[in-house]
């Protein structure tokens, strides 16, 4: 009986056209020129970078926001601080440099390799985490990161090479040397671009509004008839996904993978940078990125325990630029264009 | 039996946060089209029944027949797409969407053309045309309850749960609540949690009275329910 009614119900709700339909439908809602105008300048500000700081920092850099973008859809945009998202970078990485070691060095497929196999274990595992909030989200987020790291340093030993690391040395991009930096930093910003580009799509989409509104009240949004376990835990799969690719670029950057590449104690460097530069929006995760590198890479140079520093410029941001750098500015410019008569944004 | 004409029957339904019972043996049952009241003092169970019937609790025994359907245990996503919709006391709406968003989620959520589904919005209400690019999170309590109703029209919903609707809200603002009330009248089954006596005395087709966690008293027709002196010893 009970069997019989869930399948009537469903069966109704199959007729219904959820978001999953009209899941990247965004045009209505963002003007194509406008997307061309945020590539435009995420491009030009890290081209304009390059020389000031050197072109391999600022290819680093630009993995390393490719990263906190994906650890922001988690946590900026869908509300789940998570404390084990290396695993995914590592994943990633891991998964690039075995591709290369034992299977083609052909530097695209083990950019596949890496956030397919980021990918896999974040749809598996996420089954488990996606059900759980608040600490409990990133407490087993750490601790399935710390079971990776072992996997990696000793049971995979083997494979993995342990602490030692794998060297990971890819074959030319046809006729483009991925060795010669200013080559790297093109193939890095690209794939930037490319995670820029879909999460601008993903979070303006109806789904983007979706996993806002979880972040809000996720029982409110089951009113609405949403699954929102799905929701979430494709959420997971895409951070994942992103995450890997960060993973494996970042691999090829360095030219190999080592357990470092899965440490938990650096997820405190993507929520930093995702706490500087504003959560929940592209422009604050990249401008975070950026700034957390920047002072982890030359404070480093002047001040011996720099970390010190970051937890100062921390503790102001908490009490004085709650919603980060980019936040901060987006508060200025709206009070600006605040109507004072009426209250209501002109246009 | 089923009564052929009932959208909604609760059969001997129990219900408890933990070891407390908060519904004993509740049977009720709502006829199509009916706009239905439930009052009774704090903690006689109404929002209790309200949260049972969308999903968010799950009877101890008993059941919820909704078009014929046990809908009880069901998650609150499936009762939603079943046609059910429940607009909570606490008048949340998604703060940091806009207006228009919050529709548009509801939308697509629930299978409904967004252009189809702003109208039927702005048919209720078109002063909200004014907030639509506004951050639903800056409206006031009367725009959001009046937005949580809107919203929840939304899909063709066939029953609706609306917890309280008028608390907390100026005069005025209950005119507006009432005025969309009764626009709603017969189109859809509506079971309302109230303690705004006249708003009963001018839309209920049916009265539950609750006290206690059981239905005491059930008041059904109009020239019943008229008398609202009758029902403030219930309150």
């Amino acid at each position: 009986m009970r069997e019989m009614k869930g399948l009537m119900l469903k069966k109704e709700a199959e007729k219904t056209p959820g978001p999953m339909t009209d899941f990247l439908e965004f045009k209505r809602h963002l003007p194509k020129e406008r997307v061309l105008l945020d590539l435009a300048i995420v491009a030009a500000a890290f081209v304009l970078l390059a020389p000031i700081l050197k072109v391999q920092r600022v290819t680093d850099f630009m993995i390393f926001c490719i990263f906190v973008l994906s650890f922001d859809l988690l946590y900026g945009y869908m509300g789940r601080l998570s404390f084990g998202h290396m695993l995914f970078l590592g994943a990633g990485a891991y998964g690039g440099g075995l591709c290369i070691r034992y299977i083609t060095k052909d530097p695209l497929l083990a950019i596949l390799a890496g956030i397919v196999m980021a990918g896999l274990l974040a749809m598996l595992i996420g089954l488990i985490i996606v059900r759980t909030t608040g600490a409990c989200f990133a407490l087993i987020n750490l601790a399935f990161n710390q079971v990776g790291f072992f996997l990696v340093l000793s049971v995979l030993r083997k494979i993995t090479k342990g602490e030692d690391g794998l060297g990971v040395v890819p074959a030319g991009l046809g006729w483009l040397n991925l060795g010669s930096r200013p080559i790297m930093f093109g193939f890095v910003l690209f794939f930037l671009l490319l995670a820029f580009y879909v999460l601008r799509r993903v979070t303006t989409s109806p789904y983007g509004y979706l996993i806002r509104s979880i972040k809000e009240d996720e029982t409110r949004v089951k009113f609405l008839g949403y699954n929102t376990f799905l929701y979430k835990w494709l959420t997971y799969v895409l951070a994942g996904c992103l995450a890997g690719l960060a993973g494996t670029l970042s691999a090829l950057n360095y030219g190999y993978v080592n357990p470092n590449f899965m440490d938990t104690h650096r997820n405190v460097e993507v929520v930093f940078a995702a706490l500087i530069g504003g959560a929940g929006n592209l422009y604050g995760s990249i401008i975070g990125g950026v700034v957390y590198m920047v002072i982890s890479n030359y404070l480093a140079i002047y001040i011996p325990r720099w970390e010190m520093v970051l937890g100062i410029a921390l503790l102001i941001l908490v009490f004085r630029f709650r919603q980060g750098i980019w936040g901060y500015v987006r508060k200025k410019g709206a009070q600006r264009s605040i109507s004072p008569e009426i209250g209501i944004e002109k246009g | 039996m089923l009564d052929n004409n009932a959208i909604l029957e609760m059969k001997n339904l129990d219900v408890a946060y933990g070891h407390a019972k908060a519904l004993h043996d509740v049977s009720l049952s709502l006829k199509q089209g009916e706009t239905s009241f439930v009052i009774g003092r704090n903690g006689a169970g109404k929002t209790t029944l309200l949260k049972t019937i969308i999903g968010l609790l799950k009877p101890l025994k008993g059941s919820i027949i909704y078009e014929g359907r046990d809908i009880s245990g069901l998650p609150p996503e499936r009762i939603s797409l079943g046609g059910i919709r429940y607009v909570a006391q606490e008048k949340k709406v998604f703060g940091n969407l806009t207006v228009r968003e919050n529709i548009e989620l509801a939308a697509y959520g629930l299978g409904e053309p967004m252009e189809q589904a702003l109208d039927k919005v702005l048919g209720l209400y078109p002063k909200i045309k004014n907030f639509l690019k506004m951050k639903a999170g800056q409206l006031s309590g009367g725009q959001r309850q009046i937005l949580l109703i809107g919203r929840a029209l939304v899909g063709e919903p066939k029953l609706l749960l609306v917890d309280e609707p008028t608390e907390g809200l100026a005069a005025i603002v209950i005119e507006d609540v009432t005025a969309i009330l009764s626009r709603m009248k017969g189109r859809v089954s509506a079971m309302i949690v109230e303690q705004n006596l006249t708003l009963v005395s001018r839309l209920a087709d049916r009265i539950f009275i609750m006290k206690e966690g059981k239905v005491e008293r059930e008041m059904a027709g109009r020239s019943a329910i008229l008398d609202t002196r009758e029902l403030e010893q219930y309150l």
